[in-house]
């Protein structure tokens, strides 16, 4: 470690870092542009750079484009990246009370916090860790969805059987393509731009984005949009201890799932925030701007960017789209993953672990001073704010794949989120459905084909029965729940927001 | 409880719809014992079931509460708020459906122009200095900067 943190003072890595969190952070932010994208933009150009110096730009990216994707989740209810999806339930609540510095506060804060966390499993735990992803099955992958899916019960607001209707809609965009076993074509209308299925990022922008500026054209009147905030707050004392818990919370379920290929920044950031609100002493305060709220899924989603690394550097696996993006970077300059890899270019490896320390630094005073530029913006009137808005979401959406289909598609389900909203349906259990479901899909039917269609399978399988055992106890938890809060309050009150 | 029960026929509308669909999709020999089919039917009668719950519910509690005046008026209001957001849509389309021949930078330019006044900006110079500068800084970062090419459209074969 000592002659990692040498590397900082002694090679280019600090500016790369600074560089790649810097890049990260604007391509997270901008909706549309997933971290993949952006570090796939980043590619070429580290070609013809020093290995270990091309890694850090490209893992430093990584790292701001987790951070990044909070920023317009806060400010515009947009998540920019799949993972801020969570962050979006409260952080836009708070940032609607005008505490849109505090909110990106916190995030920024618990970003650097899940970022070290995630550090030090990669520093410690890379070669043991690397072993409870050799033991994932299609088994365990299915009960990894089936416990993400979990969630719905508990983000459902209100109402329980329009959460489950709104996952079951989510569920049913993605079986849209092509089918995982068969190669059959599903729901594509004769569409080839429907083969590959719908990209989630697509869904969240409509549904969120779209959905949120149709929403509001329709209230008329305020030329200035409501956030008086306009700088950066960090936690004072007492809310630094107050959100340590879910900060530890997002970390240890950023751990958990960056190191099971497959696992991602999405499903870590509910769960997350699914686990922070049952443990925290305010759970009445969530989804109506808890900064825990917050804490939780950011703390996780930046802990996944360094934990995904894991089974990429020591099995050769990438767990994402990012780290297989990071992954071809390592092929390009001639570096092999694996456990060779530590022997054969330590060098690259200490490398890597200083960058990604500089990278978390650099991240909190990248996000620093770009948050007031940033607040200074969604204080402009609120004409100009939403043309802007919809000027970025409709470039975004187009460079996904460059598809004006794709533009259309936004729109259309940037209409559904409009529904949604006015029939009162929580938007994030389709968010987790269309997420979750081809994962869950195919994995199931790998799953039965393996042991010959028997559904014990899945519970012969230990980590999968364990999987399944907590999505037992969560749905449980927040059935039970949901009867409570309903005894306490009566009925849904008219004009209750349950979208989230 | 109205729009429980709109949106409850909605999806079981949808549910119906969506089932026929799956039914729809042919065979395979390499089918695995679930099938493409599967899973689609599963989620389309699972939908379908909770619409019917939906229904029922909202039918029930609907019956009991009488309605008073205030939901007309409300009516009113959601009937002007969905047409303005139609509106802010229809914007949308309408780039959509001009960009492959005005280019990027042009029909952007519109977009922002026409969303703010459509949100009850003025027509005036800073509008049109904004939805200018709005399109060109969206240019600077798209296509010059992160390099992902937006549509050009027909300037480059006129040129």
């Amino acid at each position: 470690m000592i002659d990692a943190l040498a590397n900082i003072f002694t090679t280019p890595i600090g500016p790369a870092a600074f560089a790649g969190v810097a890049w990260g952070i604007l391509g997270g932010a901008l909706p549309g542009i997933s971290p993949s994208i952006t570090m796939a933009l980043l590619l070429p150009f580290t070609y013809g750079m020093e290995p270990t110096i091309a890694v850090v730009l490209l893992a430093s990216t990584y790292v701001g484009a987790e951070y990044g994707g909070s920023i317009p989740a806060i400010l515009i209810r947009t998540p920019g990246t799949n993972a801020a999806a969570a962050t979006v339930i409260d952080g836009y609540a708070m940032k609607e009370q005008g505490k849109a510095g505090e909110a990106l506060g916190i995030s920024l804060y618990s970003g650097f916090v899940g970022g070290l966390f995630g550090l030090a499993v990669l520093v410690l735990l890379t070669r043991p860790l690397s072993r409870v992803a050799l033991a994932f099955t299609p088994t365990s992958y299915f009960a990894l969805g089936v416990l993400g899916l979990s969630v719905i019960a508990s983000v459902s607001g209100d109402s329980l059987i329009k959460g489950l209707m709104a996952g079951l809609l989510g569920l049913m965009i993605a079986t849209v393509g092509t089918d995982p076993v068969t190669g059959l074509n599903r729901f594509t209308f004769g569409s080839p731009e429907l083969l590959s299925g719908i990209p989630p990022i697509l869904v969240m922008v409509g549904l969120f984005a779209i959905g949120e500026l149709l929403a509001q054209s329709g209230e008329g009147g305020s030329q200035k949009a409501a956030a008086p905030s306009t700088r950066i707050r960090f936690p004072n004392l007492a809310l630094w201890r107050r959100i340590a818990r879910p900060q530890l919370i997002g970390s240890v379920m950023g751990t958990l799932e960056g190191i099971m290929p497959g696992g991602g920044g999405t499903v870590s950031a509910f769960l997350a925030y699914n686990e922070a609100r049952r443990w925290s002493h305010h759970q009445e305060e969530f989804g109506k701007g808890s900064p825990e709220g917050i804490a939780a899924p950011e703390a996780a989603n930046n802990t996944v960017a360094c934990t995904a690394l894991v089974p990429m550097l020591s099995l050769g696996i990438p767990s994402s789209n990012s780290s297989a993006i990071l992954l071809s970077g390592f092929l390009m300059h001639g570096l092999i993953p694996g456990p060779m890899l530590f022997v054969r270019s330590p060098e690259v490896i200490n490398g890597l672990y200083a960058g990604l320390l500089t990278a978390n630094i650099a991240m909190v005073i990248v996000g620093y001073l770009i948050m007031t530029p940033c607040l200074w913006l969604v204080n402009r009137p609120k004409p100009y704010l939403m043309a802007f808005i919809y000027a970025f979401v409709v470039s975004g959406v187009y460079s996904i794949e460059a598809s004006l289909f794709h533009v259309g598609l936004a729109l259309g389900f940037g209409a559904l989120g409009y529904a949604m909203r006015y029939f009162r349906v929580p938007l994030l259990p389709l968010v987790l459905g269309v997420v979750l479901g081809f994962m869950v899909e195919s994995n199931y039917r790998r799953a039965l084909a393996l042991s010959s269609g028997d559904h014990l399978t899945f519970l012969s399988d230990p980590i999968s029965a364990g999987l399944l055992g907590i999505a037992l106890v969560v749905v449980i938890g927040s059935v039970l729940r949901h009867i409570g809060e309903r005894k306490r309050r009566g009925p849904l009150e008219p004009g209750a927001d349950v979208t989230a | 409880m109205q729009r429980d029960l709109a949106f409850g026929t909605a999806a079981l509308a949808l549910s119906i719809g969506y089932y026929w669909m799956a039914r729809l999709i042919p065979e395979s020999q390499l089918a695995d014992s679930i099938g493409p089919q599967g899973l689609p039917t599963t989620y389309a009668i699972l939908l379908g079931a909770l619409a019917l719950i939906l229904i029922v519910r909202s039918l029930t509690v609907t019956v009991r509460q009488k309605l008073d005046t205030a939901v007309g008026i409300k009516a009113d209001t959601e009937t002007s708020r969905a047409r303005r957001a139609t509106g802010t849509l229809i914007i949308g389309i309408l780039y959509i459906v001009v960009v492959p021949w005005l280019g990027y930078l042009l029909s952007l330019a519109g977009l922002i122009f026409a969303t703010t006044r459509y949100q009850g900006g003025a027509v005036n110079r800073q509008a049109a200095i904004v939805a200018v500068s709005g399109a060109v800084f969206c240019w600077v970062l798209f296509v010059l900067l992160m390099r992902i090419a937006q549509p050009p459209g027909l300037w480059p074969s006129l040129l």
